[in-house]
């Protein structure tokens, strides 16, 4: 697998200072593939993101398209391609829809005009918004908005972490429909970190889970969703 | 009614050094979250180099000019080698490494240029008959000319901010670090030249005050303070804010000493004080600080 994998990650090991969080993960994302890692609170999601696009200190290979970033830094890697939905949205709440777009295209060479008016297509309600600070807007629009911003760089790879935190299910709904259309219309691969395990695993080609800086099993998104320890723990159901 | 324009004009005119000093605050602070105490004492070291360089020869202009560059990489410097590598470590020394600073420059400049006051030829005509006249008022060219610089100075920064590429990069950063550096903005370049910037603005202002103020190590003490309750007044993330407020200290100056009797230049910064304790009771960011408005 690893060998045509866009993203392989091998023995990655993360942490906060002295604190170790993540003890060497092995995971990929396949071209044209929604892979989720799915954990609960303190698992471990965000590290994994943020190692992954060179936020954090790490040790372990990341491999991009063939190409070794573990030791690039944030920039280097969103040229590379791969761009980050941070938690939280992130979006920049006292710039302009427009703003939080350009910045989104700040490391593409030449004019972004087109970009804009393609994303503008696929989110209309930020077309309506664009002279309108981001922090005006609500929760899902915000969230539209930071994916729009995070395809302004052309990546080949959207990590998003933790999507649906705070959306309301029927926003999330729309969310995850919008992440799918990435993949099926525009070739996009997608490394989602979620505790919301019904819809995206439903969404996900593949899937790991992540417990306390692991990965404890994988599978694809219909056979961990018919697990029934996965049930229990994120689904609520009991058997 | 020509008295008054007078000190219309000489108001605006102070005013606009504290609005460039206050400006060079809070694009500082904006970016970095610091107040950058020796900001000042940077435009003073400043001043004395273009005091050297004319006196070599050179133009006043262009003195100015170098003395901002030396301004921008030593403000720069500043933030590479002294801030970011504490600030990681913790954020609350900063405060005391920027005093330690605001130390090490005004001994440098004691040290090289000596303790006694100087001259520092004006960049504009400052000759005994060098004044037009308004509305009946006789008002130096000098005087409007370094009002003519803050507007030159304004219209080239919101040109940065609004119209180029590193100015977007620098209100993403002021806005948000984590976000713009996942967006591929290199956040620790942005801040040197954002600190960069407030060290030639900084010297600018120096460089404006000295010639009616006279040129000594302590040439930007008072100017700093008032510069950082301009900064306070006017919201200290909004260089809008830092405008006025620098304009309105400049105008409090001026119509104290001419209208109020008891009130002596001595007595400024106590009133200045109260202006400034009564706009924060109402207004607790200050007269254009944002009140971040955000929806989740």
């Amino acid at each position: 697998m690893s060998g045509d994998a866009l993203l392989a990650v091998t023995g990655l090991t993360a942490g906060y200072g002295p604190v170790e969080v993540l003890h060497g993960l092995d995971f990929t994302v396949g071209e044209g593939e929604i892979v989720v890692i799915l954990g609960a609170n303190g698992a471990g999601k965000t590290t994994t993101m943020r190692a992954v696009s060179g936020m954090i200190p790490r040790q372990g290979t990341v491999e991009f398209g063939g190409v070794d970033i573990s030791g690039a830094k944030p920039d280097a890697i969103v040229r590379a391609g791969v761009s980050q939905v941070p938690q939280g949205r992130g979006t920049f709440t006292d710039l302009t829809v427009e703003d939080n777009l350009e910045c989104g295209g700040y490391t593409v060479k030449g004019s972004i005009a087109e970009d804009l008016e393609r994303w503008y297509g696929v989110f209309p309600r930020l077309a309506e918004r664009r002279d309108q600070k981001a922090g005006s807007l609500s929760g899902g629009e915000q969230q539209m908005l930071a994916v729009a911003r995070a395809m302004m760089s052309r990546p080949k790879l959207l990590l998003c972490d933790e999507p649906s935190l705070g959306l309301a299910p029927l926003i999330t709904k729309e969310l995850f429909k919008v992440l799918g259309n990435l993949r099926d219309e525009h070739g996009m691969s997608l490394l989602i970190v979620e505790q919301n395990a019904g819809m995206s695993l439903a969404l996900a080609d593949r899937a790991y889970v992540l417990e306390t800086g692991s990965i404890v099993a994988t599978g694809t998104g219909d056979e961990l969703l018919a697990d029934d320890t996965i049930k229990e723990a994120y689904l609520g159901v009991v058997n | 009614m020509s008295l008054f324009i007078e000190r219309l004009v000489n108001g605006l005119a102070d005013g606009s050094i504290y609005a460039l000093l206050a400006l060079a605050l809070v694009v500082v602070f904006r970016s970095t979250g610091q107040l950058n105490f020796a900001q000042g004492e940077i435009g003073t070291l400043g001043a004395f180099v273009v005091s050297t360089l004319t006196l070599s020869g050179l133009p006043v202009w262009l003195s100015i000019l170098l003395a901002m560059v030396v301004g921008f990489v030593i403000s720069a410097g500043v933030e590479r080698v002294v801030v970011r590598p504490i600030e990681h470590r913790n954020p609350g020394a900063v405060i005391v490494a920027l005093i330690g600073v605001f130390l090490a420059v005004n001994q440098l400049v004691a040290m090289f240029w000596g303790v006694d006051a100087r001259g520092l030829p004006n960049v504009f005509p400052d000759q005994a008959d060098d004044f037009v006249t308004i509305f009946g008022a006789p008002i130096r060219v000098a005087r409007l000319g370094v009002i003519g610089v803050l507007i030159v100075v304004l219209l080239l920064l919101w040109l940065m901010f609004n119209k180029t590429r590193i100015g977007l990069a620098m209100r993403a950063v002021a806005n948000n670090q984590e976000s713009s550096n996942l967006v591929g903005i290199r956040v620790g370049t942005i801040l040197v030249v954002g600190w960069g910037l407030a060290g030639a603005i900084g010297v600018l202002a120096a460089a404006l005050l000295a010639p009616s103020a006279g040129l000594t190590g302590t040439l930007m003490l008072g100017p700093f303070l008032l510069a950082s309750v301009a900064a306070v007044l006017g919201g200290l993330d909004s260089p809008v804010g830092a405008v006025v407020g620098g304009l309105i200290i400049g105008l409090t100056e001026a119509f104290m000493v001419g209208y109020v009797d008891f009130l002596g230049a001595d007595m400024l910064f106590p009133v200045m004080l109260v202006i400034l304790l009564v706009v924060l009771l109402l207004r607790p960011s200050g007269l254009f600080g944002s009140e971040r408005v955000e929806r989740v």
